[in-house]
């Protein structure tokens, strides 16, 4: 049912306006006056709606899913196997993975007996659902915290093994890596 | 020759700082705006982005320079210039300061001392409506022609409140003259009030600032250009420099409005309480420049007041704009007219 139409009664101070104006027109003045003065507060994000963009960044969830990365472990090696168990899961297709056996003397730089050859992704595809980092059973892939995915070309855009990696240390370095998903197993062992 | 001259100085002087106004205007609106809406808004170009009016002009500059194919193109050009010249002109009479004397020749801080000021400013009030009016017409475009048809309603019905509550303070000082009229208004009113206009007046200022509002198509009566109805109306068609002259008369008119405002009910250049003549010597050279100060000072608050009423009051609905206008602003305009007559009158029967 329609709401029916209550014609509003105004007062004579409302119907001349002006100091309905006046009212408004302090709340806009006091707005003005916090922003003004919080301008010129150093630092960045001083007024607090608007996140100035380079040099201002918006914290990001840890769980956020973000440009991708090969995961290293402690001692340095890949978690790789090249099973390409998340090629296959992915609903864009837009893993390729190229599995090799790890050659004798090079053990050191391989957590698994096999490694991937080739990683690619294709930034132009993904759709990040995350499932590739679900799926892998080495965790050897993750979804990061980078975000600013604009490249110039396409061939940019296909994310080698290489840059993987990089986006890897990248991460390390400046201490963005997920927490590691021990708590969350934590219960499975209590029931054992 | 040297009357010449100095004349020359003035009017490029004088055009140069209205059109630094305007410009800074744009910047001042925009960051003002902004602040009141809890965003930084464009402070990237320059200190606190100061510089941004230079980079929107160089843009405006450059882009190119389309007319439509069916729209008339003799009235598409002149559009833009019909609605710059009259904002630009009607700051001619308007008094900026006292006067200087050098070498025993006095130097009046205002362009042309004419004793018809008054008039002129009423006639060039009534003829910004045929800049908009052209605009829209010669676009051939509805909501263009829309946007014409609503500013000339509207310029039309708000400029009799408008002459109207002048009128009064013409009554009250006695003169056309509007150096006269900011020389009045030295020394106090009663005793205790500075002796500004608007102390005078006090109906008379709040029905001139509403028409004034009406006149320079600025929020809440910005009916001719409303964004949300008519895209961007009388200017719709207009792209680089000519909507760039558009944007630039809109803010000149406001400077002309508020020096107006300032000259007629606030005392143009005089501080309130303090001769500064005789402080400072008639006719020095800091006087001069002190009393040019003041009155910048002055007209900047009305400036920032159109801005900060702006980002406060929504639009009107038409029908509301046409009622405030018919109703209530020209019985209003003509009771405070009949009030100050019979003030007058009374006085000059007691006083003598």
């Amino acid at each position: 049912m329609a709401k029916p139409v209550v014609e509003k009664k105004y007062s004579f101070l409302d119907s001349i306006y002006l100091f309905e104006i006046l009212k408004g027109m302090v709340l806009t003045m006091r707005h003005f006056m916090f922003n003004f003065f919080a301008s010129f507060r150093p630092g960045p994000h001083t007024i607090p709606t608007t996140w100035q963009y380079p040099e201002d960044r918006r914290e990001i969830s840890p769980i956020f899913r973000g440009e991708h990365m090969l995961m290293l472990d402690e001692q340095g090696r890949e978690l790789c196997v090249g099973c390409g168990m998340c090629a296959k899961i992915c609903p864009a297709k837009c893993i390729t993975v190229e599995m090799a056996k790890v050659k004798e003397g090079e053990e050191s730089k391989y957590a698994g007996k096999t490694h991937c050859k080739n990683f690619n992704i294709d930034l132009l595809r993904c759709i990040f659902c995350g499932f590739c980092e679900e799926t892998c059973p080495k965790s050897a892939i993750e979804l990061g915290q980078g975000y600013e995915l604009s490249r110039f070309t396409k061939e940019e855009c296909q994310l080698g093994k290489e840059r993987l990696l990089k986006n890897y240390h990248w991460a390390k370095k400046n201490n963005k890596l997920k927490p590691k998903k021990v708590e969350a197993e934590q219960p499975k062992d209590k029931k054992e | 020759m040297i009357d010449l001259i100095i004349a020359l100085i003035k009017v490029v002087g004088i055009w140069s700082f209205t059109l630094g106004v305007a410009a800074v205007m744009t910047w001042v609106e925009r960051r003002g705006a902004a602040l009141i809406q809890d965003r930084p808004g464009p402070n990237r170009a320059g200190l606190f982005g100061i510089l941004q009016p230079v980079c929107d002009g160089i843009k405006l500059f450059t882009k190119e320079n389309i007319v439509p194919e069916k729209a008339d193109k003799v009235l598409f050009n002149l559009g833009p210039i019909m609605f710059a010249i009259p904002a630009f002109s009607a700051f001619a009479v308007i008094p900026f300061g006292d006067r200087i004397i050098i070498g025993g020749k006095e130097i009046l801080l205002q362009i042309s001392n004419i004793d018809i000021g008054f008039l002129y400013i009423v006639a060039l009030g009534s003829l910004a409506v045929y800049g908009v009016i052209i605009g829209g017409w010669g676009s051939n475009n509805k909501y263009s022609i829309l946007g014409g048809l609503r500013s000339t309603a509207q310029l039309i019905s708000y400029e009799v409140p408008w002459g109207l509550a002048l009128l009064g303070v013409v009554l009250v000082y006695g003169t056309f003259n509007l150096r006269e009229i900011a020389l009045a208004q030295q020394g106090t009113f009663l005793g205790i009030l500075p002796n500004w206009g608007v102390f005078h007046q006090p109906l008379g200022f709040i029905l001139f600032m509403v028409a004034a509002y009406a006149e320079a198509n600025r929020v809440p009566f910005d009916l001719p250009e409303a964004e949300s109805e008519i895209v961007s109306g009388y200017h719709t068609e207009y792209g680089s420099m000519k909507l760039g002259v558009y944007l630039f008369g809109e803010y000149v008119n406001i400077t002309t409005l508020s020096a107006l405002t300032v000259t007629f009910y606030f005392g143009s250049w005089h501080l309130p309480y303090i001769n500064m003549a005789s402080f400072l010597g008639d006719g020095t050279i800091i006087y001069g420049i002190a009393s040019f100060l003041i009155f910048c000072l002055k007209v900047s608050f009305f400036l920032w007041l159109f801005v900060w009423v702006r980002w406060t009051v929504p639009r009107f609905r038409y029908d509301q704009v046409m009622k405030l206008g018919w109703k209530s602003l020209i019985p209003l305009a003509l009771f405070n007219l009949f009030i100050t007559t019979l003030f007058i009158q009374i006085k000059y029967y007691i006083g003598g």
